[in-house]
């Protein structure tokens, strides 16, 4: 029976070989064959909606992200109610998912029970018995230049029609580092979780946007309908499929290396730096070695060597061959850990002073008990030169001037918590001798100095470092984001001249920081005071506090004040009273964006926000690690949001009485994001924003969190200086 | 396996191979090609082109193309696949088909008696069965103007997805069409290619190439077409309900007989009294949920509770608190809705009549 079409296929192909057939017998019997496969698949090809859940779901302006308010698609995979379906499709965090399936009357209720971070995979249940598993292609029969199907069922509401069809073909096996599928059918929000299927109506794989260089349940929405998309092999979705049933989410397997280069595919794998505590340093595998084999298979270079990696799983074990020296070694059952995402930031424990282009950096302040304490550093010293401290037996790699806070941090987003680091120090008062001392760094920890020195600033903001700043590398992908690229190597001998330096990623500047050199006379004409204005583009109004005493080679925090309901923007008098004092002496501007609606803010805001904050650090000499938003209620709500979405801009932020709306999203070693989060002892939402601080510190954010003797009022002058001290250091390092 | 290798070969695109005099759909593309019709018009600016397409529809040359600003010119003018060049003036058009009856003018009588211009039979194409989803189709238009004069159209090849009405309320927005449409697998909808047709792949019109419509429902461009055979109820101004046709447009048009629909504007009101509190609409999507239930209210007679999250509306998704209002604010007081809400894991169906708003007591 399921063969009845291949057989008249192969009739009318036969009988068009031999010339007696016309053309359209083949298309129409092809026509026909992929129809009844469709047909076949239809009844397991469900239909999901949601409820709720956020509109945009990243990116910004042309690029922004939006979700569809249709049902998206998903695949029965076993008969008691598991449906799978692409993670995309709960992108925005709906509040309730409801699913229809084909020949039954009625909705039901679906509870979302695990993901497969991987590959971008959400299981969901409902309850149900007798469903129909659709069989699988297996995988070693899968050819490029098959007939390949992709079915959704967005477009037609009536889930007992056939689902909607894209024809094409597979394109290739093997794509995304090892994990999809790729198919010439139009694949787009319109049958992501849908199954691609061959002309037997046998799934070939699920639907999913993907896209090799970039990660998160949006990457690869850009290529939609472009003939290029990507399906998860059914049989790998089976074969994982009873982890998922547990309820847990799937996560890649890290074996916790960089790697020395970033030419993918000319050079050899060799390991740059070893996660401390990853599967790799447990197993042995240290820096300079060069991975030559794993499970077996030769690996020539890293792209291999990401291939070889990319498919496994949290808990996959692997054996791994390297060349250290003359000889090979060969490390067997390394088991790959999670995401080293909670990572935290490596510190040396000191705040710097500010706006320095001279050699070094002079430290402002040690924070107690942290590794620059620990290493007898004190406030005034000056750290000139910075190095890593070689493997054993290596030869010592020299040291690297750099010039000012940036560069020094640029330098330690590279080095993972727990390494140790060789600093050059010239000591307070004590001329131009110099020594070097060795310090272990620790986690990035929480804590507010208790006094913060001032000033806090060597009043050059504006002129160039002695050092030249580094271009940023490209990032790597792969074992990204939460690892930073590795340096590349260095050879013996060589200059430690920053052009033979140790490139690490820049600490993403915002965009109006970088453009062109501000110019003093400019900037010294800058208005001052309490200024309204309004946004010409957008017609959208702001108010802007900078304090009298503005000086344009001094950097400035940036307070974004997110209104709560009801003010939409009056209470601009309010916080310039509250804030004026501190913003002079701890050199901050507050800027204030108007909701569209006096109700509050919508997410989609945050464009006109972010635009006006980028605007504004054009114009005045803006501290792009010192930017924060800062909101109360729903303000505090949108600042949480804010914060999330405008990684590249927003350093901190600061709420009252606000609730973590919706899961954190994953620390990044080169976007510092701090939180400050106060409750009221009487707010009625106390235990949720509680929780709030909860899931954060889950991160490994940094987050304070604070109860004040209040219902729902701005914060009380303990607090908010402490609020104050918090901003001033949040560029600590 | 024999026969699945053999589908491997076809894949691969082998099978032409044998077939070395002919291409499967050579003729189909020739004969239909001689029935399209470049159109120049209004456009150039804003990303509005200014070309399109049209479909040939009668040996004198009525050409079927789409509603848009391009024909808003009296400097119309069309290029045949011959390559000969014509000035063409708006006959009629019906929004609410979003399609146009133009037509090319020929001043020369002993001309316009020789005309004879391939054509497609549109009734012909009405009487037959609608296409299926899955269905080989081949779309013809001009889009971006890669074609001028006598070049022909440029054709693509895809299947039928599907076959759906794409509310406008839901759907697509911008679209003044409401009915069903053929959605299409190839990239289809490009600057230009509205007014083209698309085919079968005998070469039988099923439908005319719309303008580009994002889709609500995906957050995507659509490819699509609306069928010959579109048949759209529609309220008009003076209350009462016209059953607009492609047919009607299409018999009565040429002769100049055809009265578009007399569109009522989109009114409204606050809509009937259910009596729900929904939760504070505090973000983008806030989704539905019941907070209170007015006392003596239709909603409270129908058992609705607070903590429900109202779902479907007369089997329509309503994933928002902005959702849910602009559905009741087109319902009137005394119509009965039915809605789907969650409690806790279970879907239920409440049927309530709406009533009238309660008047404010002092």
């Amino acid at each position: 029976m399921t063969r009845r079409w291949s057989v008249a296929l192969c009739c009318a192909a036969w009988l068009t070989g031999v010339g007696v057939g016309r053309p359209q017998d083949v298309n129409e019997e092809t026509e026909k064959a992929i129809k009844q496969a469709v047909a076949r698949v239809s009844s397991s090809v469900v239909q999901i909606e949601t409820s709720g859940g956020t509109e945009l779901l990243g990116g910004s302006g042309p690029n922004a992200v939006i979700k569809g308010i249709g049902p998206t698609t998903g695949v029965v995979v076993s008969p008691d109610g598991y449906i799978i379906t692409s993670a995309f499709n709960f992108a925005n965090k709906p509040s309730a998912v409801f699913v229809a399936i084909p020949g039954e009357t009625e909705r039901r209720v679906a509870k979302i029970v695990a993901n497969d971070l991987t590959r971008m995979l959400t299981l969901i249940k409902v309850e149900a018995t007798g469903l129909k598993v659709p069989p699988a292609v297996p995988k070693n029969e899968i050819r490029i230049g098959q007939w390949a199907v992709a079915l959704g069922r967005t477009v037609d509401p009536n889930v007992n029609h056939p689902p909607s069809a894209s024809v094409g073909i597979i394109s290739a096996l093997n794509r995304i580092w090892g994990k999809a599928l790729q198919t010439d059918a139009k694949v787009s929000p319109a049958n992501y979780g849908g199954p691609l299927i061959d002309v037997e109506g046998r799934v070939f794989g699920i639907l999913i946007p993907a896209n090799p260089f970039a990660e998160g349940d949006t990457a690869g929405v850009e290529w939609y309908d472009s003939g290029i998309g990507f399906a998860i092999p059914f049989e790998d979705v089976l074969a994982v499929l009873p982890r998922l049933k547990e309820g847990k989410d799937l996560r890649k397997g890290v074996l916790g290396i960089t790697a020395a280069s970033r030419d993918l595919y000319s050079t050899a794998a060799k390991v740059n730096t070893v996660a401390p505590e990853s599967a790799a340093a447990k197993a042995g595998i240290q820096p300079g070695d060069e991975i030559i084999e794993i499970d077996g298979k030769v690996t020539r270079n890293q792209a291999q060597v990401q291939h070889a990696l990319g498919p496994k799983y949290e808990g996959d074990v692997v054996s791994i061959k390297v060349r250290r020296g003359m000889e090979e070694k060969l490390f067997e059952n390394i088991v790959l850990t999670g995401p080293l995402s909670a990572q935290s930031i490596a510190w040396l424990g000191v705040l710097p002073k500010r706006d320095d282009p001279e050699l070094g950096m002079e430290i402002r302040y040690v924070f107690p008990g942290s590794p620059a304490d620990e290493a007898g550093l004190k406030a005034g010293d000056r750290i000139m030169q910075v190095g890593t401290v070689a493997a054993p037996g290596a030869k010592e790699p020299p040291l690297v001037p750099f010039s000012g806070r940036d560069q020094l941090m640029q330098f330690l987003a590279t080095q993972p918590s727990g390494v140790s680091l060789r600093l050059q120090v010239r000591r307070k008062d004590q001329g131009e001798k110099t020594e070097t001392v060795t310090v272990r760094l620790k986690d990035l920890a929480s804590t507010i100095p208790p006094e913060v020195p001032l000033p806090s600033s060597a009043g050059k903001a504006l002129e160039r470092p002695k050092v030249p700043p580094r271009p940023m590398p490209p990032p790597m992908p792969g074992e990204s984001p939460p690892q930073p690229p590795g340096a590349p190597p260095r050879q013996p001998g060589e200059s430690p001249q920053p052009r033979g330096g140790r490139p690490g990623p820049m600490p993403p500047i915002a965009p109006g920081a970088e453009s062109s050199p501000p110019n003093l006379a400019e900037r010294n004409k800058a208005e001052k005071g309490l200024l309204r204005r309004t946004n010409e583009a957008r017609d959208k109004e702001y108010w802007l506090f900078v304090p009298e005493n503005y000086d344009p080679q001094v950097s400035h925090g940036l307070i974004i004040w997110l209104h709560g309901r009801g003010p939409g923007g009056r209470d601009a008098d309010d916080l310039r009273d509250i804030w004026e004092n501190y913003c002079e002496k701890h050199h901050l501007i507050l800027l204030g964006p108007k909701s569209e609606n006096e109700s509050g803010w919508v997410a989609s805001e945050s464009e006109f926000i972010a635009e006006t904050a980028r605007a504004i650090m054009r114009e005045y000499t803006i501290d792009p690690q010192r930017v924060i938003a800062h909101g109360m209620g729903l303000g505090g709500q949108m600042a949480f949001y804010l914060g999330f979405h405008s990684r590249d801009l927003i350093r901190g932020v600061a709420t009252t009485s606000a609730v973590l709306a919706t899961q954190p999203k994953d620390p990044l070693p080169n976007q510092r994001l701090a939180f400050f989060i106060v409750a009221g002892t009487k707010d009625p939402n106390r235990m949720d924003i509680a929780r709030s601080e909860k899931s954060l510190q889950e991160k490994r954010y940094p987050v304070e969190f604070r109860e004040i003797e209040m219902g729902r009022q701005y914060l009380d002058a303990k607090t908010l200086a402490e609020l104050v001290r918090w901003i001033d250091s949040l560029d600590r390092l | 396996m024999i026969a699945r290798s053999l589908i491997v070969v076809m894949g691969l695109g082998l099978v032409p191979a044998l077939l070395p005099a002919q291409t499967p759909f050579q003729d189909t593309v020739t004969d239909v090609n001689r029935k399209m019709a470049k159109l120049y018009g209004s456009g150039g600016f804003r990303g509005l082109p200014a070309y399109g397409s049209g479909i040939i529809i009668s040996p004198k040359g009525h050409i079927l193309t789409s509603a848009n600003h391009l024909i808003d010119t009296p400097d119309l003018r069309v290029h045949l696949y011959d390559g000969s060049r014509y000035q063409a003036k708006v006959i009629v058009i019906e929004p609410v088909l979003d399609v146009a009856l133009v037509k090319i003018e020929v001043t020369d009588a002993d001309e316009y008696d020789r005309l004879d211009l391939p054509h497609f039979n549109v009734f012909e194409a009405m009487d037959a069965p609608p296409a299926q989803p899955g269905d080989w189709v081949l779309a013809f238009s001009n889009q971006f103007q890669i074609a001028v004069r006598e070049e022909p159209m440029s054709v693509q090849r895809g299947v039928i997805a599907a076959y759906a009405k794409l509310h406008g309320r839901r759907g697509i927005f911008d679209a003044s069409y409401t009915g069903d449409v053929y959605i299409v697998d190839a990239i289809t909808n490009n600057p230009g290619a509205a007014g083209g047709a698309l085919t079968t792949r005998t070469g039988r019109l099923l439908g005319v190439i719309g303008k580009e419509l994002r889709n609500t429902l995906s957050e995507t461009w659509l490819n699509y077409a609306i069928p010959i055979h579109a048949r759209v109820e529609t309220k008009q101004e003076d209350g009462t309900t016209r059953v607009v046709t492609m047919r009607e447009f299409l018999e009565k048009g040429p002769r100049g007989e055809y009265k578009p629909a007399n569109v009522r504007k989109k009114e409204r009101g606050i809509g009937g009294y259910h009596g729900i509190v929904l939760v504070p609409n505090v973000v983008d999507r806030t989704p539905p949920y019941v907070d209170a239930v007015r006392p003596d209210s239709p909603a409270q007679k129908a058992g609705l509770q607070p903590d429900d999250l109202i779902v479907y509306i007369d089997g329509e998704p309503v994933n928002s608190i902005a959702a849910f209002n602009e559905y009741i604010s087109k319902t009137n007081p005394g119509n009965e809705i039915v809605l789907e809400v969650r409690r806790g894991d279970r879907l239920i169906s409440i049927r309530m009549t709406l009533d009238e708003h309660p008047r404010k007591d002092k």
